[in-house]
C-alpha cells in the first residue's frame, strides 16, 4: 500500500504566506497568555492542591464560601475531568500541612451528605515552587541549545540556527494553543506544570527528528546533485522525505490523540501539547527549519553580490 | 545465516534477559491475582506457604511509582536557621536581630547559604563568631566550616530519625533517600492515614537508657505467659485471623502427613510444619520468640523473632490477662535493625527492660565513632554534661554486669554491658560489628541531645482509587495505540510491516526488562513515554522502508535495496534519536519525581527502539531474503 507516489510539490515556493501564517498563530496564542496569564500549576506556584471526589456534583459556590470561611480566599476552583470531581487550590502556605488538614476538616463539615473523598493532596512548598519553576526555564533553554548545537555541529550552522527558530516556533505554538483552549470546557482544564514542561521537551526532541531527517537528506543531496540550486535542492529533499514524514507524524498524531482521548485526567494536558507539537512540527521542518536555511543562504548570496559589486566599483 | 549468527544470539540473549528480568513482575502479578480471589484464612495460608517466594517476586518487579499505587511524598528539608539558632549560646539581642536579618534576606533570594550569610553579617558587624559558636580559640573560618558539618549531620541524624520510625511503623517498600545535602524524600506506597504519617516524620527524637531486666526474672516472667498461652486454646481478641489460620493449618498437616511418605521434599515440609505446628501447640509464646541458650554464660536476656511475627508477639504481650502476668516496672522494646537472617527471614530482638529510663538523651553532648587502635575494632565514644556524668556515674556503678539499652523512639540500637564504674561523663561502647553499626550508633546518641529541624517543604498523597483509574487508562491508551500502529503498519508495509510489529513488541519487552532489572519506577508519565516509545520505534522502521522502496525504484535487486536501505537510513536514524534522546537526558536532569519516570521510559525506549529497527528487522529481514522468501514492503 502507498499513500504516496512521486510527488513534486514546490514547498519553498510559498513559504513567505507560511511565515505569515505561522507569525498569526503565534501572536493569537501570546494574545491569549496575555490576557489570560500563564495557567501554572501548583508545582509552579506553590500551595496546596486537594483533588476532591463528591458522590454528586456539588454546588461550586457553596465550596466557594466554605472555602472563604475557612479561611482561604481567593483560592482557585476547577472541575478536574468531570463533575463530581474539583480541584481545590489555594497559594496561601501553611506551617507543614495545615492548610490542607484544615480544607479537609471544612469539607468534611459543610457537605457530610455529598461524602468528598480526597483523591489527591499537594503541597508544595514556596522554595520548592520556585525552584521547580527555574528548572523547568532552564530545562526548555537547554534543551532548545544543545538541539542547535548538535545540529550546527553535525551539518552548518545556519542549520542549527534553522532547528532551533522551528523548534522555538513548535513550543510557542503548542503554548498558545493551550493557552487559548485552556478552560474552555471541563476537559481542557490546561495548566503549565511538570507534566506540560516534559511534553515541551518532547516536542521539542520528536520535532527535531523531522528536522534532522530532512537536513540529512538534504546534506546527501548536495553531494550528488553539486550543481543543483539550493530552492530546488530542497524541495527536492522535501518530497523525496515527504512520505516518512507523513507516515511518521500520522501515527505519533494517532498514538498522541490517543493520550489525550483515553490517558486520563493527569496526562491530558501534556496529551494535548503534543498532540499540537507534532502537528506544528512536521510544519516547521518544513516551513521554518529548511525555509530559514535557504533564506539565510540566499541573504548571505546577495550580500556577497553587492559587496563584489561594491569591490569592483571601488576597482 | 553465518554473518548474522553473532547478532541472532545477542538478540536471543537480549530476549531471555529481558524475559529473566520480567518474570518476578509476572510473578508478582500472578500472586497478586490469586490472592484477590481467596477469601480471609486461605489467603494468610497461602501467603505463609508461599511466603518467601512472594517477597522475592515483589522485591523484583517493576515497582509502581506513586502515581499509579497510591500513597504518600513527602519532601523534608533540614531547618538550617533553626538550627543555627538552637546551637547558639549566649544569645543576645544583637544575634536575634542578626538573625531576623538574614531569615528576611533567605525569604527574597532562597538560594541564599544561610551559613555563609550569618558569617559575613558577623565580619560586616565586626563581631567574632566564638561569641555564640563553639569555643573561644575557634576562628570564623573554623566555626563555618563546623557549622556547614553541622548541617551535614543534622540531615543524617534526621535521616536515621525517620528511618527508625517508618521501620517501625511498618510501611512496606518505603523509599528514604537523601536528595542534595539537606533534602530528604520519603515515599510510603499505600499508606493513607496521613497525619499519623506526618506526625512521625516530625518532631524530635527520644533517646533514652534504660535498664535491661535480670534475665532470671524475665525469663520467670516469659515462661508464665507461655504457659498461660498454652493453657487455654488460643483466641487472639484482635487477630481472629491469625488464629484461625493456626487451627485449620493443623487440620491439613495431620491429614497429609498420614498420606504422603516422607521421601519427598513436600513430606520434609510437612513434617517441618508438623514439628512447628506441634511447638505451636506446646509454646505458644517461645514458637514465635525464641531464645538461644549458651551452655557457658547461660541466657543473655534476649529473645529472636522472625520480622513478621512482630506483630502477633505485640499483641500477645497486650492483652489484658497477659499484662497481669507482667511486673509493672516490666516494659518491652525491639531491637531497631534485625541482628541475624535465617531461613530468609529477619529475626529481630526482643529486649525486656525498666520501664522507667534511667536517663535521657539530652544529657549527651557528643558521641564520636572510630577505631580503637589498639584491637582495631569500632568504638563509640559518647560524652555527657556535668549533671548527666554525675547521673551516669551512679547508674553504672550501682549496675556493674548489666546491660542498658540505648533506646531511640522506642526501638534499641544497642544494649551494651556496663564494665566499670564511669565517672567524667566520658564512656566507650564496643561490640559493634562493623564501622556502620558504630556510625549509626553515634547519629543515635547525637539524635537525643542536638536538634535536627525538618520542614516538609512537599508533599503529596495519592488516593488508591485515583491510581488505580490512573492504571487502567494508561494501560487502555497504550494497548489501544500499539495495537493500531501494529494494523497500520502491517497494512503499509506488509511483510516489512510484519517485522517492524514484531520489533515493535520486542521493543517494549527490552523497555521493560531494562526497567525491570534496574529496579526502575513505573509511573503515569512513564506509561505515556512508553507510548510514546512505540511512535519513536515505527519512525526508525518507516525511515528505513521508505528508504528501501525508494531504492527499489531505481532497479536495483531486492537485497541490494535492503541493504542500501539500512544503510542510508543509518545516519538519519542515529542523529535523530540522539537529539531525542538528549533532550531526555536534560529532562531527567530537571525533573523531579513522575517526570523523570517519563524521561527514563524514554531514554531507554530510544535506546531499545534503535537497536530493535537497525539490528533486529534487519536479522531477520536478511535470514527470510537468504532463504529466498519474498519480502515486501508495500
Amino acid at each position: 500500500m502507498r499513500f504516496f507516489g512521486k510527488t513534486n510539490i514546490d514547498f519553498m515556493g510559498k513559504r513567505k504566506m507560511w511565515y505569515a501564517i505561522s507569525i498569526i498563530v503565534i501572536s493569537l496564542g501570546f494574545i491569549s497568555l496575555a490576557i489570560k496569564g500563564f495557567q501554572f500549576g501548583i508545582d509552579f506556584l506553590g500551595g496546596t492542591e486537594l483533588i476532591i471526589e463528591f458522590s454528586q456534583p456539588p454546588d461550586v459556590g457553596q465550596i466557594r464560601t466554605m472555602m472563604d470561611n475557612a479561611g482561604f480566599p481567593k483560592s482557585e476552583l476547577k472541575a478536574y475531568g468531570g463533575e463530581t470531581r474539583i480541584l481545590l487550590r489555594t497559594q496561601l502556605q501553611g506551617e507543614g500541612t495545615v492548610v490542607g488538614d484544615r480544607i479537609k476538616a471544612a469539607l468534611m463539615q459543610t457537605f457530610p451528605n455529598l461524602n468528598p473523598k480526597v483523591l489527591q493532596e499537594q503541597k508544595i512548598g514556596p522554595k520548592v515552587g520556585l525552584e521547580l519553576r527555574r528548572n523547568a526555564l532552564l530545562a526548555v533553554i537547554s534543551s532548545l541549545l544543545a538541539m542547535g548545537i548538535y545540529v550546527a555541529f553535525r551539518f552548518k550552522f545556519i542549520y542549527g540556527v534553522g532547528a532551533i527558530a522551528a523548534l522555538f516556533h513548535d513550543v510557542a505554538v503548542a503554548l498558545g494553543f493551550v493557552s487559548i483552549l485552556g478552560g474552555l470546557t471541563m476537559y481542557t482544564n490546561f495548566e503549565i506544570d511538570q507534566n506540560m514542561i516534559a511534553a515541551f521537551l518532547t516536542i521539542i526532541g520528536l520535532s527535531m527528528n523531522d528536522n534532522v531527517v530532512i537536513f540529512d537528506r538534504i546534506r546527501e543531496n548536495q553531494k550528488m546533485f553539486r550543481s543543483m540550486g539550493l530552492e530546488t535542492l530542497i524541495n527536492k529533499s522535501l518530497n523525496e522525505t515527504l512520505s516518512r514524514t507523513i507516515i511518521t507524524s500520522g501515527t505519533i498524531f494517532i498514538i498522541t490523540l490517543i493520550l489525550f482521548l483515553f490517558g486520563g485526567e493527569v496526562n491530558r494536558g501534556f496529551a494535548f501539547a503534543l498532540t499540537i507539537g507534532i502537528t506544528t512540527g512536521t510544519y516547521s521542518s518544513i516551513y521554518i527549519a529548511s525555509a530559514v536555511v535557504l533564506d539565510y543562504t540566499n541573504y548571505k548570496q546577495r550580500k556577497k553580490v553587492v559587496q563584489q559589486a561594491v569591490v569592483e566599483k571601488a576597482v | 545465516m553465518k554473518k548474522n549468527r553473532g547478532k541472532l544470539i545477542f538478540i536471543l540473549a537480549c530476549i531471555l534477559m529481558s524475559l529473566y528480568f520480567l518474570y518476578p513482575t509476572y510473578k508478582d502479578y500472578r500472586y497478586t491475582q490469586k490472592l484477590r480471589g481467596l477469601k480471609g484464612e486461605d489467603s494468610v495460608k497461602y501467603i505463609e506457604q508461599n511466603e518467601l517466594d512472594i517477597r522475592d517476586a515483589r522485591m523484583k518487579r517493576i515497582k509502581l511509582g506513586l502515581d499509579l499505587q497510591g500513597g504518600m511524598r513527602v519532601v523534608l528539608e533540614v531547618n538550617v536557621s533553626k538550627l543555627l539558632e538552637g546551637m547558639a549560646k549566649n544569645k543576645d539581642d544583637t544575634f536575634t536581630s542578626v538573625m531576623a536579618e538574614i531569615q528576611a534576606d533567605a525569604k527574597t533570594n532562597p538560594d541564599l547559604d544561610l551559613i555563609d550569610a550569618l558569617t559575613a553579617k558577623f565580619k560586616e558587624k565586626q563581631i567574632r563568631m566564638s561569641r555564640y559558636y563553639f569555643t573561644i580559640r575557634d576562628s570564623d573560618d573554623d566555626i563555618t566550616k563546623k557549622l556547614h558539618d553541622q548541617t551535614t549531620e543534622a540531615i543524617d541524624r534526621a535521616m536515621e530519625i525517620v528511618r527508625n520510625r517508618v521501620d517501625q511503623y511498618g510501611v512496606s517498600e518505603p523509599s528514604i533517600q537523601k536528595q542534595g545535602g539537606r533534602r530528604i524524600i520519603v515515599e510510603l506506597p499505600g499508606v493513607s492515614k496521613e497525619t499519623e504519617v506526618r506526625q512521625l516524620l516530625q518532631g524530635t527524637a527520644l533517646l533514652e537508657f534504660k535498664l535491661l531486666i535480670n534475665p532470671e526474672i524475665a525469663s520467670k516472667v516469659y515462661q508464665t505467659i507461655d504457659k498461660t498461652l498454652a493453657g487455654k486454646p488460643i483466641v487472639d481478641s484482635l487477630s481472629a485471623d491469625t488464629s484461625k489460620t493456626i487451627a485449620s493449618k493443623t487440620d491439613t498437616t495431620k491429614i497429609d502427613t498420614t498420606l504422603i511418605s516422607d521421601t519427598s521434599l513436600v513430606a520434609a515440609n510437612q513434617e517441618q510444619a508438623k514439628s512447628r505446628e506441634q511447638a505451636m501447640k506446646e509454646h505458644p509464646f517461645f514458637a514465635l520468640a525464641t531464645s538461644i541458650q549458651d551452655q557457658k554464660e547461660g541466657w543473655n536476656g534476649e529473645l529472636y523473632t522472625a520480622e513478621e511475627n512482630r506483630a502477633r508477639v505485640n499483641r500477645i504481650l497486650e492483652k489484658p490477662e497477659i499484662q497481669k502476668l507482667i511486673p509493672s516496672d516490666m516494659a518491652f522494646v525491639w531491637s531497631a535493625k534485625h541482628k541475624f537472617i535465617s531461613e530468609g527471614k529477619k529475626y529481630f530482638i526482643l529486649y525486656a527492660v525498666k520501664k522507667n529510663p534511667e536517663l535521657t538523651g539530652g544529657v549527651i553532648v557528643n558521641a564520636h565513632s572510630t577505631i580503637d587502635p589498639t584491637y582495631n575494632r569500632p568504638i563509640v565514644t559518647m560524652e555527657m554534661n556535668s549533671e548527666g556524668a554525675r547521673d551516669w556515674a551512679r547508674i553504672t556503678g550501682a549496675n556493674v554486669n548489666k546491660r542498658i539499652a540505648i533506646i531511640m523512639d522506642n526501638a534499641c540500637f544497642s544494649a551494651p554491658n556496663v564494665i566499670t564504674k564511669i565517672t567524667g561523663g566520658n564512656s566507650e561502647i564496643t561490640g559493634m560489628e562493623s564501622v556502620d553499626e558504630a556510625k549509626l550508633l553515634e547519629i543515635v546518641l547525637k539524635a537525643g541531645a542536638l536538634p535536627a529541624p525538618v520542614d516538609i517543604i512537599q508533599q503529596a498523597t495519592v488516593g488508591p482509587s485515583l491510581g488505580e483509574d490512573s492504571v487502567r487508562q494508561g494501560i487502555w491508551a497504550a494497548l489501544l495505540a500499539l495495537g493500531l500502529t501494529a494494523v497500520f503498519m502491517l497494512v503499509y508495509y506488509s511483510t516489512g510491516g510484519t517485522m517492524a510489529d514484531l520489533a515493535l513488541l520486542l521493543n517494549i519487552l527490552f523497555v521493560l526488562g531494562v526497567l525491570a532489572a534496574f529496579q526502575g519506577t513505573l509511573t503515569l508519565p512513564g506509561i505515556a513515554g512508553l507510548i510514546l516509545t512505540v511512535a519513536v520505534a515505527v519512525d526508525a522502521n518507516v525511515l528505513i522502508y521508505e528508504r528501501i522502496r525508494e531504492e527499489s525504484v531505481t532497479g536495483k535487486t531486492l537485497s541490494a535495496a535492503i541493504d542500501a536501505g539500512y544503510t542510508r537510513a543509518f545516519t538519519a536514524i542515529f542523529d535523530s534519536n540522539l537529539t531525542a534522546f538528549i533532550t531526555g537526558v536534560i529532562l531527567y536532569q530537571f525533573g523531579s519525581g513522575p517526570v523523570q519516570g517519563f524521561a527514563l521510559t524514554l531514554m531507554i525506549g530510544i535506546v531499545a527502539s534503535v537497536f530493535s529497527a537497525v539490528v533486529v528487522s534487519r536479522v531477520i529481514i536478511d535470514i527470510l531474503v537468504e532463504r529466498g522468501i519474498h519480502v515486501h514492503f508495500g
